[in-house]
Parts: C-alpha cells; sequence; structure tokens
C-alpha cells in the first residue's frame, strides 16, 4: 500500500497526461476509423450485387444480403416459396394458385399431403430468402470474356499511346516554361492556367463538326495510315499529343524545385538544352513524372464521355473500338453482370494504385520552397 | 504560377539592357520550340474552337442542314434572354457549383488537419483508403449512387430512412443532391493530398516559435497554417471549380453529357445532339463561357488578397 501510494505521488503528473494523451489519441483514431468506415461503407453495396441472383436484385422486397428465394417444382412448373401465416404457425410453403381470396399451397417438406387451401389475399405474403452467393454474374463475366477481353485492350491501347503523348509534350512544355526566359512567358503560364477552366462542352461542338467533316470528306471509317486506326480513337488520343495544362503545372513545378546548378555544370560540360533535360531534370523528376502517368492512366481508364460521344463517329467500326468504360451500358446483360464488371473493371486501377510508392508524396503546391 | 501575383506588387525592376541580348533571344526561341506543342494545341483545340462556336451562334445552323447557314445576328442570344429553361439550367450549374466546391475544400481541409496530427496511427493505410475512391469510375459511382436512393429497396431507405422513422427519399430533386454529396466526398482525393502535402511543409519551427508567444491552436491555424496552405487552397478550388463546370482535371468526374449532373451541360447536350441546332446550343456554350470566365476572373481577382506568394526563393523566375 505504502509503496503504491509513493509510486503514484511520483509518477502522478506524468502518468495523468500519458492517459490523456492516451485517450486522446484513442479517441481520435476512433473517429476517424469510423468516419472512414461511412466513407467506404457505399462500396459494399457494388460488392454484395455482384454476389446476388438477377431475380433477387430485380424484387424489391428482397433482403440486403444475398440471398435466393427457395422454389418448388411442381407438375414441371417452378413455384416461389412464401411464408404463410397458419393457425400452426408460419409455414414456409409454395404458391401455386392464386385467387384474389385464398390462395392454394403445397408443402415442400411434405408433398403427399397435396395442395394445401388457405384463406385470404395471397398478394400481402412475403417470399421466404434463404442466405446464399451467386456466381452467375461472374460466370456471365465469363461467358463474355471475349468480348469484355477487346474492350480492355482497346482501353489499354488508348491509354498507352496517350500516354505516351501526354508525358512527351508536357514534360516538354512544363521544362520551357521553368528554365527558359521566353518573352511573355509568365503571360502565357496564365493562358496555360486559365484553360484548365474551359469546360469540355465549349469547345466540343466545333470539335465535333470538324470531326464529322473530315470523316465525310476522307470518306473512310479508319485514318488513312499505314496501320489501321479507327476514326473513333483520333479525337480520344490526339488532344493528349498537345500536352495537358494541369500536368505541366505539376511537373513546372517541380522542375523549379531542381537547383539551378546542376544544369549549369551540365551546360559547362557541354549538353544543349535536350541533354540536360534528359539527364539532369528527368532523373530527378522521377516521383512526379510516375505520379502524371498513373493520374493519366487512371483518367483514361476511367473516361467516358469522350469514348461513348465519338463511338458513333465510325459506326461501322463499332466493335472494336468501344471501350472499358462503357461496358455496362453496351454489354445489354443482367444488372448482377454489370456490378461484376464495374468492379472487376475497378481492380486493375486499385491494384496500380495501391503499389506505387510515388503517388502520395508528389502533389505539393505550396509557395514555400523545398 | 504564383510569381505573377506578387509582381504585381514588386517594385518595377530597373531596365538592364542586357551585353548577351543574343544569347537571350537564343534562349528565348528555344523555349518557345519546347512549349510549342502546348501553343499549338491551345490555337488548335481552345482558341479556334472557341472562336468558331462564336461564328456558329450567330448562325442558324442546324445540323440537318448543313448547306442553308444563314447569319443571323443576335438572334439566338435574344432567344436566350425568353429562354427560362436555358436560365434555370444557368442556376442549376451555379448551384452545383456552390454546392460542391464548399464541401470538398472544407472536407479535404479538414482531413489534412486531422492527417497532420501525429497521434494519428496508420497514415499508410489510411491515405490511400482515402484516396481511393477519387480513382473509381464514374460507371461505378453511379450505379453505387442510384442503388443507395432506389426507392424501393435503396439502403438509404432500407437502413437509415426506416429505422430512424423518416420518410424515403423520394427519386428527383432530393436523389440528386445525394449523388452530388456522394460524388464530391468521393472526389476529394487530389485535393486532400495537396493539403496534406502542403501541411507538412510547413517548417515546424514556426508553429513552436508561435506557440512560445502564447498563440493557441485556432489562432495557429488561422495565422500560420491558412495562410502558408494559400496556394494549395487556390489550387484545390481551381479543381473543383473545373469539376463543377464540367471540365475535367486530375480525375474524371464527367459522366455522359446527356445525364451530367451540371443541368446547363446538359441543356447544351440535348440542345446539340437531339434538337441539332447546333446555333443555338453554341451560342448557350457562350453565355456558359461568359459565367465561367468571369467566376474565374474575380478568383484570380480576389486571390492577390488572401493567397499568400513568397518571394521567389534563390532562383530566377520566368
Amino acid at each position: 500500500m505504502n509503496l503504491f501510494k509513493r509510486r503514484k505521488n511520483l509518477g502522478e503528473s506524468r502518468l495523468t497526461t500519458l492517459l490523456w494523451q492516451f485517450t486522446g489519441s484513442a479517441i481520435l483514431n476512433l473517429v476517424i476509423f469510423l468516419l472512414l468506415a461511412v466513407y467506404l461503407s457505399p462500396l459494399a453495396y457494388i460488392v454484395v450485387n455482384t454476389v446476388k441472383t438477377p431475380k433477387q436484385l430485380s424484387d424489391s422486397s428482397a433482403p440486403l444480403y444475398p440471398a435466393i428465394n427457395p422454389e418448388y417444382k411442381y407438375n414441371g412448373i417452378d413455384y416461389p416459396v412464401l411464408s404463410v401465416p397458419t393457425a400452426n404457425g408460419v409455414k414456409e410453403w409454395a404458391i401455386i394458385t392464386k385467387r384474389r381470396t385464398y390462395a392454394e399451397f403445397i408443402d415442400p417438406q411434405n408433398p403427399s399431403a397435396g395442395l394445401i387451401h388457405w384463406d385470404g389475399n395471397w398478394y400481402g405474403l412475403k417470399k421466404v430468402y434463404r442466405p446464399s452467393l451467386s456466381w452467375e454474374g461472374f460466370a456471365n463475366l465469363r461467358d463474355n470474356l471475349s468480348y469484355f477481353y477487346s474492350r480492355t485492350l482497346n482501353t489499354l491501347m488508348i491509354a498507352l499511346i496517350s500516354e505516351i503523348g501526354v508525358l512527351l509534350s508536357s514534360i516538354a512544355v512544363a521544362y520551357g516554361f521553368s528554365r527558359f526566359r521566353i518573352p511573355g512567358g509568365k503571360w502565357l503560364f496564365l493562358l496555360l492556367i486559365s484553360t484548365i477552366l474551359i469546360p469540355d462542352i465549349i469547345t466540343l461542338i466545333p470539335t465535333y463538326m470538324t470531326y464529322l467533316k473530315l470523316i465525310k470528306w476522307l470518306n473512310t471509317t479508319s485514318v488513312p495510315l499505314p496501320f489501321s486506326v479507327p476514326w473513333g480513337w483520333v479525337p480520344l488520343i490526339a488532344p493528349y499529343f498537345f500536352s495537358s495544362a494541369a500536368f505541366v503545372f505539376l511537373l513546372r513545378q517541380n522542375f523549379k524545385s531542381i537547383p539551378r546548378d546542376l544544369d549549369e555544370a551540365a551546360m559547362l560540360d557541354g549538353a544543349g538544352p535536350l541533354r540536360i533535360l534528359t539527364s539532369v531534370i528527368l532523373p530527378q523528376s522521377i516521383p512526379v513524372v510516375a505520379t502524371v502517368a498513373l493520374l493519366h492512366f487512371f483518367y483514361i481508364w476511367n473516361e467516358l464521355r469522350n469514348a461513348s460521344l465519338y463511338i458513333n463517329l465510325s459506326p461501322n467500326a463499332r466493335p472494336p473500338i468501344s471501350f472499358l468504360s462503357s461496358v455496362s451500358d453496351a454489354l445489354g446483360i443482367s444488372p448482377d453482370a454489370a456490378a461484376a464488371v464495374l468492379l472487376v473493371s475497378a481492380v486493375p486501377v486499385v491494384v496500380l494504385f495501391l503499389f506505387q510508392r510515388f503517388f502520395m508524396q508528389d502533389m505539393v503546391v505550396t509557395g514555400l520552397e523545398k | 504560377m504564383f510569381e505573377f501575383f506578387s509582381r504585381a506588387t514588386a517594385p518595377p525592376k530597373p531596365k538592364i539592357i542586357h551585353p548577351n541580348a543574343g544569347l537571350r533571344r537564343r534562349e528565348g526561341i528555344i523555349g518557345f520550340l519546347f512549349i510549342s506543342p502546348w501553343l499549338l494545341g491551345y490555337v488548335l483545340l481552345k482558341l479556334i474552337p472557341i472562336l468558331t462556336a462564336l461564328w456558329y451562334s450567330l448562325t442558324n445552323f442546324k445540323m440537318l442542314e448543313p448547306d442553308n447557314i444563314q447569319f443571323i445576328g443576335l438572334a439566338n442570344y435574344l432567344y436566350f434572354l425568353t429562354d427560362l429553361t436555358a436560365w434555370y439550367s444557368l442556376a442549376g450549374s451555379l448551384g452545383y457549383f456552390l454546392t460542391t466546391v464548399p464541401v470538398e475544400l472544407l472536407a479535404a481541409l479538414a482531413l489534412a488537419a486531422v492527417f497532420t496530427s501525429a497521434r494519428l496511427r496508420g497514415k499508410n493505410i489510411l491515405r490511400p483508403l482515402i484516396f481511393m475512391p477519387s480513382i473509381f469510375s464514374i460507371g461505378l459511382i453511379m450505379s453505387v449512387a442510384l442503388g443507395l436512393i432506389n426507392p424501393q429497396n435503396g439502403w438509404l431507405n432500407l437502413l437509415i430512412m426506416q429505422p430512424l422513422g423518416l420518410p424515403p427519399v423520394a427519386p428527383g430533386a432530393s436523389s440528386h443532391y445525394f449523388l452530388l454529396a456522394l460524388l464530391s466526398i468521393w472526389s476529394i482525393g487530389p485535393g486532400f493530398l495537396i493539403m496534406v502535402g502542403a501541411m507538412q511543409g510547413i517548417p515546424k519551427e514556426l508553429h513552436e516559435a508561435a506557440r512560445v508567444d502564447g498563440a493557441g491552436p485556432l489562432t495557429r491555424l488561422l495565422k500560420i497554417t491558412l495562410p502558408i496552405i494559400s496556394p494549395a487552397i487556390f489550387f484545390s478550388l481551381v479543381i473543383n471549380l473545373t469539376s463543377a463546370f464540367g471540365g475535367s482535371m486530375l480525375l474524371d468526374r464527367s459522366y455522359i453529357f446527356s445525364e451530367s449532373l451540371s443541368p446547363m451541360e446538359a441543356y447544351i447536350a440535348s440542345t446539340m445532339f437531339s434538337n441539332l441546332n447546333v446555333g443555338y446550343a453554341s451560342a448557350l456554350t457562350w453565355v456558359m463561357f461568359s459565367v465561367t470566365m468571369t467566376i474565374t476572373i474575380i478568383i484570380f481577382r480576389t486571390a492577390q488578397r488572401w493567397v499568400y506568394f513568397p518571394e521567389d526563393g534563390g532562383h530566377e523566375s520566368i
């Protein structure tokens, strides 16, 4: 007792502070954890839907968890099992005859008893649901795999080609803005930033009309190139070869934080501007370049608007140029398969996103120099 | 970009005639070569289309009669003044902007503030999880959101409204707002990362010094944190502004035009692709363009007052 008291006296202030700190941290972490759970909870909806049967998805009285309504085969026809209140408690019977004032059931446990007459309106009765996972959606997806595969390939091709374009052009432009004294450079850069704010729809109409005219004029569904490129791809790829303002901004911020002394040292060694870019600037900017590349990939993978708009440009080439993003619309499949498609299409992005090191660190936009 | 603003207050630099003017000219030319992809793209993909849209807006261009285009002056704009649907759509788009932008900004700011606390555990796991919804496709988000607000078996009704005895969510206006909320909360990724990056960049000594001088947490937030991260706030404001107007930057949050959440955009798209009235649709885009540019100019102008632009440290600005 004495010992305990002494120890308490000695460490009281430290102990209470520690205790307070611990409680504070615990509460903070708990609150954040709960918030995160709420934040991600809507995702459960799509995950659960992928393992539901199409029947359950279309039944508004079905439970939220994946379940099936058992059926009973009678004279070669499947009848749904309902829960029926009777004098002997609630029974699970299959409904055979539906009438306004009565219904006839059969007991799946005891079919030899024959039809059971039940008075009342069957309409208010609930279907019986038993928890069960259905893999129909994924099976549907597997059966349409060739369809899914060609779309994935198209999306990847578009992503790859435009990725090359957007990286080359944005790096060049960012380098130009960060390292050269261009007459009116500040104004040009402000102009670049302001283009971010021009909504797509402003330029859409003339751009769309131009592509229409070009196709009519060339009178062909694929671009006259040595290799076949459908027309619908051009509006989706070409703009990225002229750099992207947002990426230029991110890259330039980073290029400017690289000390100029390095350039000058390279310059004294006889390196030209291009050489400085490739051997001084870029090796130091791998994280931000990777960030930009990932952002662009996510963007193209999810892009839906332009893809759906320009698919119609070359109607003959429709099957090969549809994209993953529109897969759920175009597949015309059951809702459970659509859920599976959406979920599966999100997987590569999430995997890519979780297994990289750079993305999280390099979106720094402060005025303070590093 | 921020040096631009600081120039307005800086004293004018004395003009020096450089002895190596030829070298500078060469530097300028090389610089122009490097930025030429953007310049070319700007002219081809922005300037020419915007001016072409202006020309279309002054004609009676119908998509089905491309050979019968006549100059009709301001008739399209005069029609706009009497077109109530267009006004409602414009108001709806502005409402969309005013709803989503503050939500996104404040949520990102609050989360970032919590994230800089040393007490929070597992940041390496939390950060990707917070960002993750931002990389989901709009198709997935729409499907989730529409499923949640389904009047029959939507989760929102079954799990929240019914147990609490509240009236069920009806489709229509309220579901629209639910979509907006989900979209803006699930799109805070970039804004959040930018703000966390900015807050982590604040030197610890600043906070220590202020604490020694007796500044409380609120004062420190208002006088140190917010001013220093103001460029990051400004940048996320620009991002959110863009997506609110139906543009897309860093994230793709644009659904197909006909079902766009921005009513003005949907109205323009239906005028263009359903009514095939290119002339009037172009006039509407110019109205929208003027509105967005006005907002942009206001934000950029006020930025000089509330965004902290430090002196260019060490290296020369362009």
